[in-house]
Order: structure tokens, then C-alpha cells, then sequence
């Protein structure tokens, strides 16, 4: 099977040109270049799901020694996105399931209380502002998990086909999961 | 809408079709409508700001509220490096040492595995088979690589695919325990087992459900040109991509390997030889059974 050899089309030299170069180091870069590159966004959805931020750094490294031995195998580069969310969110949720500590969600989750005032505005549109995000996060909150999975990968930059790899679900699942969740937080909104 | 004669259609586009077109997910054709109608609507157009204010107000809240959780990245990076040239050094033992030689020492090396190999297909040939009437070579080759189905008729652990799909990589990290290796060797006859002949294999891999049993183990001859190990791995690794794509059931997938990983190959690659790509001793063309380039296409 021809590698695929980008990530939205981002070129990165085709793991046979790495590998039958014969030097690892090559590899450790890439991984390392794509560690750059999609630490936060990971992160960002590891503790959206719920997870202490220690523990989504050590997810995510996890993840990025999984790729190193997934490329060291020559094994398939197809949507290398793709399969760095969906080995995160499957080690993120065993490392939720594991802890399940009830402090967890609280202390790293989306709270009203973290969130960080814009300076600029006066405080009357401040306080405007910090309800209206009150009012999305509560409705965000509300949703079904699969719903949230897909509205935060989705704010990642993940296409629908993505997605659904990494939830496991249809394309058509993702798809009414967005519009149903959009559909939510217009109404919360009262637009 | 356009209708197909090209006349404004009476009919809205819904939330969903909004959503797939700003998102991009719509067919050229399709995209093309929704904004024909858009342009022609401006109900539908006052719902399509909605819909994208609310996106905006959602990903600014996201990045918003988690952004300021998010440690600087030298830590983390400086960390991964290390484990990363720890992860390397291990792996510089092993099956994968081809990998690390530099390209002249790989042709020598590749030349004398060319001897090697050859004296050892001899062996193997002279040993375990008798070659007579209309058997052919290749399907000699085949039969040397598959296990002896009533000693290793394949056994796995209870995983469900999510398990299956989370823990990708943990194969590669299980080795098999010594003493089971030599377990493995005295059920099938193998005296004095030299660690270059042969690998103990699982015939269903764990990074499928398989389990570190006796009944999933057996001696793979490295010996074996054209179904060796390494073709293996990419059928193991293909199955692992349909299962995890949801393109294959699990059960399906483990019956398959088990039953003749082979035909598996054969049919998961639509290929009746492994692919060049595969076969980690393409230049090494024993006996004229040699793999196949890879086509344009592939089975998806």
C-alpha cells in the first residue's frame, strides 16, 4: 500500500526514507517536530476530558513513544493526525477510568472560575461576556460525551473523517453530533 | 436551493448542510448549491451567521479556558527527547539491527544473509520436505511458514476493540518468555534451536487479542524468503487498521490470521505475493520467489 506521506497537506519525509536511512535520529526529529506541533491541541483535549494536567503530559508522551515505535516499524503513515488523537483519546480515557478521582473533573475541567477576564473590555461587558460563557460551558457540560468528543476535536482542526477514527463512530454520527450541539448552544444563547 | 434545471428551489438548506459547507464536508457540487441558495436566501443566510458566530464563541471559550492550563512545552519536549534516545538505544538489539547499519554495511550485510539464507532454505528444504511431482517451490515456502495447526491453532485473550485499539503498540514491547520459547521448540521437535533460525511468533498478535499461550506460539523460520516475519507484521498491522477503522469485525480478524495467515495476506492485500514493501529481503531473490512491487492501488 502507497504511504501516505502528509498531514493536511503538510509533507514529511515517507517513513522508508527514514527508516532505510538507516538512522534513528531521523525519526526522533520527526517525532519531536510533531511533538511541537500537536502538544497543546492534545493537551487541550486531554484535560477537556477531564484529566489532571500532570497526567495528560504523560498521556501525551505515551503517545508520541508509541509514534516513535510505530514509525521505527514502518508502519502505515496515513493520517498520522488522526492516529495521534485517536491513541490519545484511548490512553486518555484508560487514564481516566484508572484515577477516577472525583476531584479530577472539578479541579481540571472547564470552570467559570479559570477563566481568564479579557482586560479590555469595561467591567459591565466583562461580566456580559463571563455569563455568556458561563451559559455555553453549562450547555457544552449537558451534552452527551460523544457530543463534547466531537464538538473538541472538531475545535482541534479534526475533520469529520478524523473524527469519527478516533470516536469510533460513523462520519454520518459526526456529523449530526456538531449540528445537534451547534443547534444547542444557538438556542442557550437565545440568538 | 437550485433545483437540477437550474430554477430556485423553494426548499432551505438545514442546519446540517450548513454546517457541512462551512466545515468543508460537502461535495464541489453540492457546496456549490448551498451557496447558490445562501446567496438567494436571506433566511437561510441569517442562520448560517448564527451558526458560525456560535462556532466562533465555542472555540474562543476552548482555547480561552484550557490555554491558560497549559504548562510551557520545553519541559515536555526535553523529557520526550530523552525517553525517545532511551527508546532508541533499546531497540538497537534485536531483530530490527538491519535498520541501524549504515547503507555499505547493509549491502554486505544483506550479501551474506543472501549466503545464509540460501544454505539455510537448503537445510530446511532437505529437512522438512521432499520435493517431488508437481509440488512446487513456492508452495514449499508457504508451508514453512505456517505453524503446525494442532499444535498452535491460535488463542486469545478477552479484549474488546476499544482495548484492541488503545493499546496499538504493545506487541511490539511482549517479548516471549524464555522458558515458553523453549516450550514451544521441545512440542515441535526442535533441538538445539539457534536464536538466528528461527523467532517464536504469535500467530494471532497481541495487538489483535492474541495470547502469550502455547497454542499461539511457534516456531517462525527467519529462513522462510518469501512469507517471513516481516510480511507478517504488515498483515498484522493492516488487520489492526481495519479493525480499529471499523472496517473489519475482530472475531473476523483473529479467525483469519489464525486459520492461514497467508490467505489472510492474499486476501486482505489482494496479492497472491507479498508486497516488495514487505519483505524486509527484497534484494535477496532466492530460488526466483520474489515478492511483488506494490500497486497503484491497494485494497482499501
Amino acid at each position: 500500500m502507497p504511504p501516505a506521506d502528509s498531514i493536511n497537506g503538510l509533507s514529511f519525509p515517507t517513513v522508508a526514507d527514514a527508516a532505510l536511512a538507516g538512522n534513528p535520529s531521523e525519526i526522533e526529529r520527526e517525532v519531536v517536530k510533531l511533538f511541537e506541533q500537536f502538544r497543546d491541541p492534545l493537551l487541550r483535549y486531554a484535560l477537556s476530558l477531564g484529566i489532571p494536567v500532570h497526567d495528560a503530559e504523560e498521556v501525551i508522551q505515551e503517545v508520541f513513544l508509541s509514534l516513535f515505535r510505530h514509525l521505527q516499524l514502518r508502519r502505515s503513515r496515513k493520517n498520522l493526525r488522526g492516529w495521534i488523537f485517536r491513541v490519545a483519546h484511548n490512553l486518555a480515557l484508560k487514564k481516566l477510568f484508572a484515577n477516577q478521582r472525583s476531584q479530577a473533573k472539578t479541579t481540571s475541567d472547564w470552570t467559570i472560575a479559570q477563566e481568564p477576564f479579557d482586560p479590555s473590555p469595561g467591567p459591565e461587558e466583562q461580566l456580559s461576556s463571563a455569563q455568556r460563557r458561563h451559559r455555553l460551558l453549562a450547555v457544552v457540560h449537558a451534552l452527551p460525551e460523544a457530543d463534547q468528543g466531537c464538538l473538541r476535536l472538531r475545535a482541534e482542526g479534526l475533520r469529520y473523517r478524523e473524527i469519527a477514527a478516533v470516536l469510533g463512530i460513523s462520519l454520518g454520527a459526526v456529523s449530526i453530533s456538531l449540528t445537534r450541539s451547534l443547534a444547542r448552544l444557538i438556542r442557550a444563547d437565545g440568538r | 436551493m437550485l433545483s437540477k434545471d437550474g430554477q430556485l428551489s423553494d426548499v432551505h438548506v438545514s442546519d446540517q448542510e450548513m454546517l457541512l459547507a462551512v466545515d468543508g464536508e460537502l461535495s464541489t457540487r453540492r457546496a456549490a448549491d448551498v451557496r447558490a441558495h445562501l446567496a438567494a436566501c436571506w433566511g437561510c443566510r441569517a442562520r448560517m451567521a448564527e451558526i458560525e458566530a456560535t462556532i466562533a464563541d465555542f472555540a474562543r471559550t476552548h482555547r480561552q479556558t484550557l490555554d491558560p492550563q497549559l504548562p510551557p512545552i520545553a519541559g515536555p519536549r526535553a523529557l520526550l527527547r530523552a525517553r525517545l534516545a532511551e527508546s532508541a538505544s533499546k531497540r538497537e538489539v534485536g531483530s530490527w539491527w538491519l535498520l541501524h547499519f549504515t547503507s555499505a554495511s547493509r549491502a554486505a550485510a544483506l550479501l551474506c544473509a543472501a549466503v545464509l539464507i540460501a544454505a539455510m532454505v537448503g537445510r530446511i528444504l532437505a529437512n522438512h520436505f521432499t520435493l517431488r511431482g508437481t509440488s512446487s517451490i513456492g508452495a514449499a515456502f508457504e508451508r514453512s511458514a505456517l505453524p503446525d495447526s494442532r499444535l498452535t491453532p491460535g488463542a486469545t485473550r478477552r479484549v474488546t476493540v476499544t482495548d484492541v485499539c488503545s493499546m496499538a503498540h504493545e506487541e511490539v514491547v511482549g517479548e516471549v518468555s524464555t522458558p515458553l520459547r523453549h516450550e514451544v521448540f521441545r512440542e515441535y521437535g526442535i533441538v538445539n534451536a539457534h536464536p538466528e533460525d528461527y523467532e517464536v511468533d504469535y500467530l494471532i498478535a497481541p495487538g489483535l487479542g492474541g495470547a502469550e499461550d502455547i497454542h499461539n506460539l511457534w516456531p517462525e523460520p527467519y529462513t522462510s524468503r518469501t512469507w517471513n516475519a516481516h510480511v507478517k507484521d504488515a498483515l498484522e498491522e493492516r488487520l489492526h487498521d481495519m479493525v480499529c477503522g471499523g472496517e473489519l469485525d475482530l472475531s473476523t480478524a483473529q479467525r483469519d490470521i489464525a486459520a492461514d495467515w497467508i490467505a489472510a495476506y492474499k486476501k486482505y492485500f489482494h496479492t497472491d505475493r507479498p508486497l516488495v514493501l514487505h519483505s524486509r529481503l527484497e534484494s535477496v531473490n532466492v530460488l526466483g520467489v520474489g515478492g511483488v512491487q506494490p500497486a497503484p492501488r491497494q485494497a482499501q
